[in-house]
């Protein structure tokens, strides 16, 4: 027998790692990311939260290369979209929120100067053929060449674009941002034919008879009338036609004094286009500046630069001398009960009328989509074509979205729908169901309860997320104690003489720092970004990095289940859940 | 940037183990991981009777990867001398000497031996882990049970009804070198304490709160908010005090919040009405002013 020699005092010599202490638990944390509410809240459906991470490291290219998974225009978006994502935003409960649009501005930009280059799918043998090139289809075109499918898009339109060419004006959009974003969807393969007008230059049995697959995204741009005796007389005008035609280049003559009906984004563009062509520019408005449908910034914008709002107040009749129109007689409203819309529906004041000199009306009061138009027996529902989330109608191989369907009239939802008929027509093409085998289900797509998530339908999931769970990350979810209050960085604007003075930008972005600055606001709610601190408030040592920056693993046979991990996370990407369940 | 990152300031090395005996989302056990991150293996811990008697583990089992001493409840600050005196005889300097006791064993019944060793200057690191009752065997309350707190010896309807002993006013009346509070909820700042402790000879006390999920009666979860809240209401202020008359604050930003909240959010304040909260945070605020002043005669 080796002797063997006992200390005088008990000695450990083992570690309590024989202990295992997992067994307490009835709680237990779960690492996984998840969604942020500006994603759900983005018509579009962009992995906000992922790109902003990627930013955050300085993954510039991956940045670019995620945002355009989900989003083909976002030099365009990040002008012109009214940004619900902003809303949605878990940082207005903390300071202000991010300033997303300029973010994806910047990085819509940089995709613009460092082109990708944009993978495909493996070649499918389908062609499919799309109606319109405004957003809804442009998107469309996109998501089904990344797919792997044959595309042409048609437009009566001597351009494609849509209303993003024809009806937004210069100084929102620069005509070379849509030309470059317009171009990379060419680049993929996508070929255009404009000038043709199908139902037409075509007829619509015989274009149905030459694609596997159709997509209908002809928009809406048949002016709504006033509904007032004179309106043909010289001097009114439809308000989208007179945006078209400057936009074509033509400078109409509108005489010193312009009122523009409406409250809409066609209004606001009428009235800064008039006033740019030098008139004294009035936009009446039936209800109060609250009810007004046009996007917030361009109202204040058109106010900065001279164009008054005269808001509780609707046109009756037009006096007219000599074949012209000399003035425009308005009653004052009054608001109501709240409508269908939810909006307070606007009451006349009988006798409270008055009288406005002026030399042109524009009416901008709303347009409806040109039903006559469509292939026949299209099923229509209201003022659109009746279809489904996936674009879907009620001919089978034909998919409709954007404005001439009734969902909302906003580019990022014409973006969205085109997003969404694009999966529709690849799980029509391949013959895929609803609850097919490999999660194709509709709620397993989505970004949350947001937009359909093209990383997911592709299985792509490229740079970042860990296997996001599909749950919102609710601002009770963060913990901001880790956080500090930073100021958000306004767009940069031009010059008030420089804006009225033409057609050039106004509305500037942010310059590259303080748009960077923005990024680093994000709290990148659902997206661990490596910051330690489960791992360093873990009283019971379970959390661990693993090797080469993949993330961390959490040694469950350890771990007691106090939840100080999901409780100090900053961002909601641990989160507890009931042991065994 | 917006989150305040700490990740490249915190060592990475573990010198405490998992299956330690500790309750979930107890603060002792992190308050020891983060001190001997700093401190670094070349320590010697001696340790009185206290929960962390427990959650070092069952013979021949050990959490910590350094030697550790179990000592009797009122000897922490003498074993330490002695520990100190014999690695001076092997010419070991290097070496730094921690006593990690609990509350009851340095307000109460280890203050003798630590008051010797203070006024001895000896040069040993004192840490004590303030759970504000003697929890290890079932919360009694000791000199450190803040004022209106329930305990199993002062029920609700008798609450504690003496204020909680100036702990760190009492050591600096010994003018040891280097005194320090902190709090797990603060990880650099205590980092940075033991680090320039470390680095000085003589006495250095450490005070260091340290939530307790069963005595407080509060969520697992909530053990750093705790502590982050203690620190906000200016219960716990973050302090340097050295040679017993150097004073200064270390948080920077002075931003207060109310006592109200953490009281509410613990069960043992549970009894307490609006009207005797009131009068505690008028304490804490006398006691806030007169810190400042020791702060301003330091300047
Ligand atoms: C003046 C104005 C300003 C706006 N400003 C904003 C804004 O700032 N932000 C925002 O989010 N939204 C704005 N909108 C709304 C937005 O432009 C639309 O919601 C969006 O463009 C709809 O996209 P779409 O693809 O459905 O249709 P459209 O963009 O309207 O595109 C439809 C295309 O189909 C073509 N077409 C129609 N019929 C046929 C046919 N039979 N054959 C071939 N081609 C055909 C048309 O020529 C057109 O190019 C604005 C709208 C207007 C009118
Ligand atoms: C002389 C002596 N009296 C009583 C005890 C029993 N005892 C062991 S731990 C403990 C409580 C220690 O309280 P504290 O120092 O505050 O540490 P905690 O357990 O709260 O962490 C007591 C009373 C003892 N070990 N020795
Ligand atoms: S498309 Fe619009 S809603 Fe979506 S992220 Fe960009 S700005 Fe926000
Ligand atoms: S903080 Fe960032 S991730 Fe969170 S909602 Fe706002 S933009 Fe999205
Ligand atoms: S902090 Fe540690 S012990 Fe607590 S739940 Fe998280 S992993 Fe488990
Ligand atoms: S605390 Fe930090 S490292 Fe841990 S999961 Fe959350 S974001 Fe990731
Ligand atoms: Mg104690």
């Amino acid at each position: 027998m080796p002797e063997r020699r006992v200390s005088p005092v008990a000695v450990s010599q083992t570690s309590t790692l024989v202990t295992k202490t997992g067994s307490w638990k009835y709680i237990r944390p779960l690492y996984q990311d998840r969604v942020a509410p500006c994603n759900a809240g983005c018509p579009v459906g962009i992995d906000i939260e992922g790109y902003m991470s990627l930013l955050r490291e300085g993954r510039w290219d991956e940045a670019r290369d995620l945002l355009l998974l989900e989003n083909p225009l976002p030099a365009t978006t990040g002008r012109v979209c009214h940004h619900p994502c902003e809303t949605s935003c878990n940082r207005r409960q903390f300071d202000e929120p991010v300033s997303i649009h300029a973010v994806e501005r910047m990085l819509g930009d940089y995709a613009l100067e460092h082109p990708p280059s944009l993978t495909r799918a493996a070649e499918r043998s389908e062609e499919v053929g799309i109606v319109g090139s405004g957003p809804a289809g442009l998107a469309c075109a996109y998501h089904l060449a990344r797919l792997g499918y044959g595309v042409t898009v048609f437009d009566a339109a001597p351009e494609p674009g849509g209303m993003l060419r024809l009806g937004i004006p210069e100084y929102r959009l620069p005509r070379r941002l849509l030309d470059g974003e317009i171009e990379r969807i060419r680049a993929l393969g996508v070929s255009f034919q404009c000038g043709v007008r199908i139902g037409q230059d075509v007829p619509w049995r015989s274009f149905l008879g030459l694609f596997d697959a159709v997509f209908v995204s002809t928009g809406a741009h048949l002016g709504k009338d006033l509904g007032l005796q004179k309106e043909n007389v010289a001097g009114v005008r439809a308000g989208l036609a007179f945006l078209k035609a400057v936009n074509r280049g033509e400078r109409p003559e509108l005489g010193r004094r312009v009122v523009v009906v409406g409250g809409g984004n066609t209004a606001i563009d009428c009235a800064r286009t008039a006033m740019r062509l030098g008139a004294e520019t009035v936009v009446l408005y039936r209800r109060t500046s609250a009810e007004m449908p046009a996007i917030p910034d361009e109202i204040e914008e058109a106010e900065r630069e001279g164009v008054q709002l005269v808001f509780l107040a609707a046109p009756v009749a037009f006096h007219a001398e000599d074949g012209r129109l000399r003035a425009v007689e308005c009653v004052r409203m009054r608001l109501g009960d709240a409508d269908a819309s939810g909006r307070r529906r606007p009451i006349p004041v009988p006798d409270d009328r008055f009288t406005i000199e002026v030399d042109t009306v524009l009416s901008a009061i709303g347009e409806n989509a040109d039903l006559a138009g469509l292939p026949p027996e299209l099923a229509v529902q209201e003022s659109g074509v009746a279809a489904d989330a996936l674009g879907t109608t009620s001919r089978a191989g034909v998919f409709a979205g954007g404005d001439v369907t009734n969902a909302a009239r906003t580019v990022a939802d014409a973006l969205g729908a085109g997003k969404r008929a694009a999966v529709g027509i690849d799980r029509y093409l391949r013959r895929l169901s609803d609850d097919g085998p490999n999660g194709t289900g509709l709620p397993a797509l989505r970004f949350g309860n947001g937009n359909i998530s093209m990383a997911r339908w592709r299985d792509a999931d490229p740079v970042h997320r860990i296997n996001a769970l599909n749950e919102l990350v609710e601002f009770d979810d963060l913990n901001t104690s880790h956080f500090r209050r930073v100021r958000r960085r306004r767009d940069d604007r031009l010059s008030l003489a420089e804006s009225r003075g033409g057609f050039a930008e106004v509305n500037l972005g942010l310059d590259h720092e303080d748009a960077v600055s923005e990024a680093l606001r994000c709290f990148n709610c659902g997206v661990c970004n490596h910051c330690d601190l489960c791992l360093i408030f873990c009283p019971d040592v379970a959390i661990s990095r693993r090797a080469n920056g993949g993330g961390y693993d959490i040694a469950l046979e350890y771990c007691k289940g106090c939840g100080v991990c999901a409780e100090e996370c900053p961002r909601g990407a641990l989160t507890l859940t009931r042991e065994g369940l | 940037m917006s989150q305040v990152m700490i990740a490249d300031r915190v060592p990475t090395h573990e010198l405490m183990t998992s299956g330690h005996l500790a309750c979930p989302g107890c603060a002792a056990p992190l308050a020891m991981r983060l001190v001997l991150k700093a401190l670094g293996p070349q320590t010697i811990v001696v340790m009185p009777a206290s929960c962390w008697s427990i959650i070092a583990g069952p013979w021949p089992q050990s959490s910590l990867k350094v030697p550790l001493y179990h000592t009797a409840f009122e000897t922490g600050a003498a074993t330490a001398s002695g520990v100190r005196a014999a690695l001076d005889m092997q010419g070991d300097r290097d070496t730094t000497v921690m006593v990690w006791a609990g509350d009851g064993g340095t307000f109460d019944i280890g203050l003798q031996a630590l008051s010797g060793a203070a006024e001895r200057n000896e040069d040993i690191l004192y840490c004590c882990y303030d759970n504000e009752a003697y929890m290890n065997t079932g919360v009694q309350r000791s000199s450190a049970t803040p004022r209106g707190a329930w305990t199993s010896t002062t029920p609700a309807s008798h609450p504690e009804a003496s204020a909680k002993k100036d702990i760190v006013a009492v050591l600096a009346a010994h003018h040891i070198p280097y005194i320090a509070t902190a709090t797990v909820a603060y990880p650099v700042d205590l980092l940075e304490k033991v680090k320039k402790a470390k680095a000085i000879r003589g006495t250095r006390f450490l005070h260091i709160l340290s939530p307790c999920p069963p005595g407080w009666k509060f969520p697992d979860e909530a053990t750093i908010e705790l502590a982050r809240m203690a620190v906000a209401c200016r219960v716990f202020p973050l302090l340097e005090i050295e040679d017993g008359v150097r004073w200064r604050f270390t948080m920077d930003d002075d931003t207060t919040e109310p006592l109200q909240p953490y009281l509410r959010c613990q069960g043992r304040f549970a009894h307490l009405t609006d009207e005797q909260i009131a009068q505690f945070q008028s304490d804490v605020t006398a006691r806030w002013k007169w810190i400042e002043r020791q702060v301003a005669a330091s300047e």
